[in-house]
């Protein structure tokens, strides 16, 4: 489910049963969109998403806790979208970018990999990232061991 | 997805040093003066000292005010914060692809059936 490619970056892969066009086209339309993208528990109803695959246009959602009724907009600008194979988008807000890669396994199977960094301004030279030893994700699991 | 992204940039950005996250696995082992943390690396007390700043800016670490070698402190919540934030992205991410795979399941199943009938008249 998990790897750790670079220090400052998360990355989650998952094999599907479905062709790489279908699995594409549900992480762009909103009638696919609504049925999956809030986390167990959380809805995304289908009037607040709003997505402009194109380069520069939004993809936005409003997520629902069903229990509480509280909701937690998140709002992204696609950088690449170059069906069927990858997409890419940024979070002004918090700077995170997310780049999620298709690959055909043949079968009709199809993996996606989601690659996210998450590397506050200061820290976005090449020399700064050179300097990430471990990764954030794989150094939270170190301290789980020793704490 | 309690905790706002943006929150968190300035405790990622101190540990995005390798020494600083050295010296947060050394505190999180326990409480540990501005002396002892130098040991391990080759760098000046002065160069030590900025790291830690660094580091108590953000509140990951604390440092007792009047003590004389004012032993440094994990805040550990601040810590789990940042933990936190990344076991809570994975779990979304995991849930969410447990909803999209019974979704692609789901519209397929449909499709076929659809093929199915298609076939039969």
């Amino acid at each position: 489910m998990t790897d750790q490619t670079g220090p400052d970056e998360l990355v989650y892969t998952r094999i599907f049963d479905a062709p790489r066009g279908l699995v594409f086209r549900c992480l762009i339309e909103p009638e696919h969109l609504t049925h999956f993208w809030g986390p167990a528990g959380v809805s995304t109803p289908l009037e607040t998403i709003k997505v402009n695959p194109v380069p520069g246009g939004v993809f936005e959602t409003v997520m629902v806790n069903d229990a509480d009724g509280s909701s937690y907009p998140t709002r992204a600008v696609f950088i690449e979208v170059s069906e069927p194979e990858r997409l890419v988008w940024t979070e002004p807000d918090s700077g995170m970018t997310t780049t999620s890669t298709l690959r055909e396994l043949g079968g009709s199977r199809t993996e996606v990999r989601i690659h996210q960094t998450h590397v506050p301004e200061p820290f976005r030279s090449a020399e700064a990232r050179a300097g990430f030893a471990t990764s954030l994700d794989r150094f939270a699991a170190y301290l789980a061991t020793v704490a | 997805m309690t905790i706002a992204a943006g929150q968190l940039d300035s405790t990622f950005a101190a540990l995005a040093d390798p020494t600083r996250r050295a010296i947060v696995a050394r505190l999180a082992r326990g409480d540990a003066t501005v002396n002892e943390l130098a040991e391990p690396f080759a760098m000046s007390l002065p160069g030590i000292s900025k790291h830690l700043k660094v580091l108590e800016r953000c509140g990951l670490i604390s440092r007792t005010r009047n003590a004389q070698f004012r032993p440094c402190h994990l805040e550990r919540a601040a810590l789990d914060s940042a933990a936190g934030w990344i076991e809570e992205n994975r779990r979304i991410w995991s849930e969410r692809f447990d909803k999209l795979d019974q979704h692609l399941r789901d519209i397929q199943s449909q499709s076929d059936r659809k093929k199915g009938d298609d076939q039969h008249d």
